[in-house]
């Protein structure tokens, strides 16, 4: 049990995602969407029909963040701030020249960063599924040369790149576009759901019995 | 400084260390500043429950980001305590530990807090919930009831007969002996 908790909080692939902004805001709004409405469901002190309502809200809410992250944050800010890093930020400095795209990069970065060298020699040789090419053909001399080091150059400054890009992209996404798009959504999916028509029809119902009273 | 070279800077200090509380905590605090805004320029609603729901919100990201921090922070720092025998092990423990502590802050932290703190502090400012504010502006009896009118049939004297007294032109203080 303790080794398991051990290799899980000194995994590398989760170190990876916890340094990549795009997969660490997925996964952790993904776990608000799950928890958020559970937390509420728990709770007792709330009638049912509220607590219905109050944890659909909150749900379609997360979604519709991850939604609108996921479908345009992701793709547009991504590889924009790349290209926008490649030929305007950095347009004279080593490193960029080495790769297409952000898939590329991210590709080598991630096997810069396994600790051995055999391992990444290995990974070099294997044949890609699609075309049939040798993975270390994607790469240029420079590149391979660097992977047969100890320490290979990772290019801080294209990951950052990346990163700022991203970052960018999520404030604006979650912040302002991502409430704005779930204001426009989410009564008529609670309508759709049936739970706000329910609700209108509660406060209807009251007000009858007070009047007659 | 030109700003290129500032932004060049951000970007190998990212590349180098991009922490997990970096992008929560940017998050935070744009919400903090733009969702009271769009509060406020809503038109449709009533001025002191945009204020409220204003103000909430403020508040909800003033503490969202230093709980970010700290959550993120202590792990990360318990997490080099705990594998402070292997660098290359604590250094990835401290990523993952981060990024678990700014999902906890997510999950449990943040709401615990602001469930805590936000009313009292609000109650400080003096600004109250519409609600309450429905409660204490409303009568005692949200609904009164009104009763019928009773009808009771007007007093009536039992005795019909004239007092003598109403007519007699004496005066009718003093003493007075026998008669009417």
């Amino acid at each position: 049990m303790i080794g398991a908790v051990k290799s899980f909080v000194t995994s590398s692939q989760l170190a990876n995602i916890a340094q990549n902004t795009t997969q660490s805001v997925a996964i952790e709004t993904t776990l608000k969407s799950i928890g958020r409405p559970g937390f509420i469901l728990i709770d007792k002190d709330i009638d049912s029909d509220t607590k219905q309502y109050a944890a659909a809200k909150e749900f379609l809410y997360q979604a519709t963040c991850l939604g609108v992250y996921m479908a345009l944050i992701v793709p547009v800010f991504k590889k924009g701030g790349f290209k926008l890093a490649k030929n305007v930020l950095f347009k004279n400095t080593e490193g960029f020249e080495h790769f297409k795209d952000v898939k590329a990069y991210m590709h080598y970065r991630k096997l810069a960063d396994n600790p051995s060298v055999n391992n990444r020699l290995k990974t070099l040789e294997k044949e890609r599924l699609t075309d049939k090419t040798k993975i270390k053909d994607k790469y240029d001399e420079i590149l391979q040369a660097e992977l047969a080091k100890e320490k290979p150059e990772k290019f801080a400054y294209v990951k950052g790149a990346v990163e700022l890009s991203n970052i960018i992209g999520s404030v604006l996404g979650l912040a302002i576009l991502a409430p704005q798009v779930s204001h426009a959504f989410i009564h008529p999916a609670l309508r759709f759901l049936g739970l706000e028509k329910k609700k209108a029809k509660e406060v209807e119902h009251i007000s009858k019995v007070d009047t007659k009273a | 400084m030109a700003i290129t070279d500032i932004i060049k800077k951000t970007c190998k200090s990212l590349g180098e260390n991009n922490k997990p509380t970096y992008v929560v905590m940017a998050i935070a605090a744009v919400k903090g500043i733009c969702r009271p805004a769009f509060t406020m320029m809503d038109k449709t609603e009533n001025p002191e429950t945009k204020k409220y729901t204003a103000l909430r919100e403020g508040l909800t990201e003033v503490i969202a980001i230093p709980a970010y921090w700290a959550c993120g922070e202590i792990a990360g720092k318990s997490a080099k305590k705990i594998f402070n025998s292997d660098a290359a092990l604590a250094g990835r423990a401290e990523k993952n530990l981060m990024f678990m502590g700014v999902c906890t802050a997510a999950l449990f932290v943040i709401p615990a807090l602001c469930s805590v703190a936000i009313k009292p502090i609000m109650d400080k400012i003096g600004l109250k919930s519409p609600k309450d504010n429905e409660k204490n502006n409303k009568p005692s009896d949200p609904s009164p009831v009104i009763k019928p009118a009773q009808l009771t049939p007007p007093v009536t004297a039992l005795n019909t007969f004239p007092r003598m007294s109403t007519f007699t032109s004496r005066p009718q203080t003093g003493l007075r002996v026998g008669g009417l």
